[in-house]
C-alpha cells in the first residue's frame, strides 16, 4: 500500500507563530502559559493560559482578512494553513482541484464570542455581525471560499480528540480513492465559555499545569491551530517529505460523559488498534506524545493504559505543559510536534515533573537530546469517551 | 458503498411507530416539531438530563442497537446536536456573572454528545465520531461508513443524523433570514414564491454493512459539491448519474430537498433539467421542514419508498407511468453553497 506522507506542516500557538517559531520553543523547554489578556473575564488573575498574545486586530491586518463576522478560531485557522500550503508548495489550481479535500476540526469554533452568542440566541435582540459565525462548519466554509477548495470539505468535532480524527479521516479519503491529498487539522480560540466550562468541572489548574505529576492540580486551556498536507507518496516527486502517516485508530471509552474508565479500556484501545494498522509491535514505538493533560483522571487512566500495551513504556511527554490544552486543535499541533521529532531526530525538553505519581510511577521525558526515532505515537482523548491514537514514521 | 439493514426515524411525521406517511402533520407556532415517542428505552434519569438532539439520536437509535448489539462504531452527523445546552450553560455564565455552575450543560454542549450517549448507553466501545459540516454533515458521515465497510467488508455501523430546533438556533436563524417570513402552511410550501424555509427537525438511523441478503436499500453513491454557480453543479451531477447509475438501468425517481425557498429554485430546476420524462419527481422537506442533515430524512423516506413500491401523494412534484421504483436519486442543496447526489437502488 502506498505510505500517505506529510509534505507541509504549519502551527500557530502559545509558543509560536510558525513551525520553526515553535520548534525553537519545544528545544529550550519555553512554557507559554500566562494570564490572560484578551478578553475580560472574572477568572483573568486566577486561572492562567496558553495565549497567543496577538489580538484580533493585528491577526486580521495581518492575514488580509477584513471581512465582518471573522472569528478568532477563523483567523488563527487562516494564519496555519497559510503556512502549511506554502511549505508543501500548493499552487491555486492544486487547491481548487476536485482532488484536494480540506478536513477541519474545532470544538469551540465561533463560541469565542460567548457573549455575542448569547445576544443572539436571544428573543427580541438586534443581530450582530457574527449570525453566522458560530457553527464549528463556519471556518471551513471560510478557507472552503477562500482556496476555492475543489473536493470534499469537511469538519469534524469530537470534542478533545477531534482534530486527530480530522487527520485520520483525511488519510482515508486518500486511501479511499475520494481525494488525491488532504489538507486536515484544527482550530479552537480561548473562550470565555470553555473557561467557565472546565472551570464548572474543577478541572483547572490555577498554577502552570504538570502532567503525569503526582500534585497535578489539572489543565491550563489553549488555544491555536494546525495543519498537515497528507499526500500519497507516489504523487510527491521531489518534495521534502517531513514523514509518514503510518497508523491510526478511534475508540471509545464507553464510561462516563467526561472522565476515563478507572482501566483506560478506551484509551488501550485506541493505541492499540494503531499499532495493528501501522502492523507494528508496541516494542517499536519510540516516543508517545501522551494527551497529558494534567488532570488527575486523565495522566493517571493514560499511564495506566500505556502500562497495559506496553512491556516496557517508551519515552512520552505532554507537550499541553508548553502550550495549554488547545481541544480540538490539540491533535493536529501535537501531530506537528511528534513530525519535528522525526524530522529533526530529537525529543524536547518535558515541562513541570517532580514527582512520579505514586501508583504508576512513570516519569516523563525530560531533557531535550538528539535521538534515533523511527515510529511516534500520539494520544487524543476527549469527553464523550473518544479516543484517538496516531501513529507518525520516519520519512 | 453500502446496504441499510434497518432504518428509524422521529420525526414531526408519523415515522416512529406504525408508520404512517399519508397523513401529513402540520407546524405549530412555524415549526415541524418532532412527535417524541415515550423513550420507553432510555433509563428516565438519563432521560431527563438529555438535551433534545440528544434524546431523539439516541431514541431513535435504541431499536436498531437492541436487535444488533455487536455494531462495531456509531457514526453520527449532526449540526445543532448540543447547541440547547450550550446556550443553557452560556445563560449560566451570564446569570452568575462566571460564578459557581453546575457542569451537565457544558459536558453535553459539543454535538459529539449524541454519538457519544449512544455509545454509552450500548457499551459500544467501536469507532465513534461526529461529523459537522453543515447541509452536508450527513453526507460526510455515510462516506464515512461507506468508506468503513470497504476497509473492514465484514463490519457494521449505525450510521446516522439529528438536528432539533432549541430556541436558541431558532432565533439566530429567524435573524440570519432563515425562515419564511409568513406564517403558512407545510401544504403550501412549495406555492408560496417567498424567501426562507420552514424550520424542522428529526433524527434518523440506519444499521449499514456491507451485506446484501436481507437487505432493504444500496446505497450506491454520494457525492458532495461546495458551489454557488448552478452550472458547475448541473456538470458534476450529469457525471455523477453517468458514473453511478447501473448500466442499462434508468433513473425511477428524483427526491428533491426543495424546501419552499424560492432563493434555491434555480438549483432545484437545474437537477429536474437533467431528468428524463418517466422520472417521477417527488419532494420531502414539506413533511420536515429545514435542518442541516435533513437528507438523513429523505434517505428514510428513500427506504420507505423503496420497500413499499409506493410514494405518499403529497410528495409528489410531478408523476411519472411506472411499474415499479428501482433507483432513487437524492439531490440536496443547503443555503445555495452545499450540494449533495446520492443513489439509492432496491437490492
Amino acid at each position: 500500500m502506498n505510505r500517505i506522507v506529510v509534505t507541509g506542516l504549519g502551527v500557530i500557538s502559545a509558543i509560536g507563530n510558525s513551525v520553526a517559531e515553535n520548534r525553537v520553543s519545544l528545544m529550550e523547554g519555553k512554557c507559554g502559559i500566562s494570564r490572560l489578556e484578551m478578553f475580560p473575564s472574572k477568572f483573568s488573575d486566577v486561572l492562567p493560559v496558553g495565549e497567543i498574545k496577538i489580538s484580533n486586530e493585528a491577526l486580521k491586518e495581518k492575514l488580509k482578512a477584513p471581512e465582518p463576522g471573522i472569528t478568532r478560531t477563523t483567523l488563527l485557522a487562516l494564519h496555519a494553513i497559510n503556512e502549511a500550503l506554502a511549505d508543501s508548495g500548493l499552487s491555486n489550481a492544486d487547491m481548487s482541484s476536485s482532488g484536494t479535500a480540506l478536513v477541519g476540526a474545532s470544538t469551540v469554533g465561533g463560541m469565542c464570542l460567548t457573549d455575542e452568542m448569547y445576544m443572539d440566541s436571544q428573543k427580541d435582540t438586534p443581530g450582530s455581525e457574527y449570525l453566522a459565525s458560530y457553527d464549528f462548519a463556519t471556518t471551513c466554509m471560510y478557507l472552503q471560499n477562500y482556496f476555492s477548495i475543489g473536493g470534499p470539505v469537511n469538519t469534524i468535532n469530537t470534542a478533545c480528540s477531534s482534530s486527530a480524527n480530522a487527520i485520520m479521516y483525511g488519510a482515508r479519503l486518500i486511501r479511499s480513492g475520494r481525494a488525491r491529498r488532504a489538507i486536515v487539522g484544527g482550530f479552537d480560540s480561548l473562550a470565555k465559555f470553555t473557561i467557565n466550562g472546565f472551570n464548572a468541572l474543577h478541572i483547572l489548574s490555577t498554577e502552570h499545569c504538570t502532567p503525569f505529576d503526582e500534585d497535578r492540580k489539572g489543565l491550563n486551556l489553549g488555544e491555536g491551530a494546525a495543519f498537515l498536507v497528507l499526500e500519497k507518496e507516489e504523487d510527491v516527486r521531489d518534495k521534502k517529505i517531513y514523514a509518514s502517516l503510518s497508523g491510526y485508530s478511534n475508540a471509545n471509552d464507553a464510561f462516563h460523559a467526561s472522565s476515563l474508565s478507572d482501566n483506560g479500556d478506551g484509551p488501550f484501545r485506541a493505541m492499540k488498534d494503531a499499532l495493528a494498522s501501522a502492523k507494528l509491535n508496541p516494542s517499536q514505538i519510540d516516543f508517545v506524545n501522551a494527551h497529558g493533560t494534567g488532570t488527575e483522571n486523565n495522566d493517571k487512566v493514560e499511564s495506566i493504559a500505556m502500562l497495559r500495551l506496553f512491556e516496557k513504556v517508551p519515552a512520552f511527554t505532554s507537550t499541553k505543559a508548553n502550550t495549554g490544552h488547545t481541544l480540538g486543535a490539540a491533535g493536529a499541533i501535537e501531530a506537528v510536534y511528534c513530525i519535528l521529532n522525526l524530522a529533526e531526530q530529537e525529543l524536547y525538553t518535558g515541562l513541570h515533573f517532580t514527582n512520579p505519581i505514586a501508583t504508576t510511577k512513570l516519569v516523563p521525558f525530560q531533557l531535550y537530546k538528539k535521538t534515533p526515532l523511527t515510529h511516534i505515537m500520539s494520544n487524543s482523548f476527549g469527553f464523550g469517551g473518544n479516543c484517538s491514537s496516531l501513529i507518525f514514521s520516519k520519512a | 458503498m453500502f446496504y441499510i439493514h434497518q432504518s428509524s426515524c422521529i420525526s414531526p411525521q408519523q415515522t416512529f411507530h406504525d408508520v404512517d406517511l399519508n397523513k401529513l402533520h402540520e407546524p405549530a407556532d412555524r415549526k415541524l416539531l418532532a412527535i417524541e415517542p415515550r423513550y420507553d428505552g432510555i433509563p428516565p434519569g438519563i432521560l431527563r438530563r438529555m438535551g433534545k438532539a440528544v434524546r431523539m439520536g439516541v431514541g431513535a437509535a435504541m431499536p436498531l442497537l437492541q436487535n444488533n448489539p455487536t455494531s462495531d462504531g456509531i457514526i453520527v452527523a449532526t449540526v445543532n446536536g448540543g447547541k440547547e445546552d450550550c446556550v443553557k450553560f452560556m445563560n449560566q455564565i451570564i446569570d452568575y456573572n462566571e460564578g459557581l455552575l453546575t457542569p451537565i450543560n457544558f459536558v453535553q454542549s459539543t454535538p459529539n454528545a449524541v454519538a457519544a450517549q449512544i455509545g454509552l448507553l450500548t457499551k459500544n466501545h467501536g469507532y465513534n465520531i461526529t461529523h459537522s459540516q453543515l447541509g452536508l454533515a450527513f453526507e460526510y458521515a455515510m462516506i464515512d461508513a461507506g468508506m468503513m465497510i470497504n476497509e473492514n467488508p465484514l463490519s457494521s455501523f449505525l450510521l446516522g443524523a439529528v438536528d432539533d430546533i432549541s430556541l436558541f438556533n431558532y432565533n439566530i436563524e429567524e435573524k440570519s433570514g432563515c425562515h419564511k417570513m409568513e406564517t403558512i402552511s407545510n401544504k403550501n410550501l412549495y406555492t408560496t414564491n417567498s424567501p426562507g424555509h420552514i424550520a424542522g427537525e428529526a433524527a434518523s438511523m440506519f444499521l449499514v454493512n456491507g451485506n446484501e441478503t436481507g437487505a432493504i436499500v444500496k446505497v450506491q453513491a454520494v457525492e458532495t459539491l461546495h458551489t454557488t454557480d448552478e452550472s458547475i453543479m448541473k456538470e458534476k451531477l450529469f457525471g455523477f448519474i453517468k458514473k453511478y447509475l447501473p448500466a442499462g438501468e434508468k433513473m425511477d425517481v428524483l427526491l428533491t430537498g426543495e424546501n419552499g425557498d424560492n432563493r434555491l429554485l434555480k438549483y432545484y430546476s437545474c437537477c429536474e433539467s437533467l431528468m428524463d420524462n418517466d422520472v417521477t419527481i417527488a419532494r420531502f422537506k414539506h413533511m420536515c421542514g429545514e435542518y442541516p442533515t435533513a437528507t438523513s430524512m429523505g434517505l428514510w423516506l428513500c427506504c420507505d419508498i423503496l420497500q413499499k413500491q409506493t410514494i405518499p401523494e403529497h410528495m409528489i412534484k410531478k408523476a411519472a407511468v411506472k411499474t415499479g421504483y428501482k433507483n432513487v436519486l437524492i439531490y440536496n442543496n443547503y443555503n445555495s453553497i452545499q450540494h449533495s447526489f446520492i443513489l439509492v437502488s432496491i437490492t
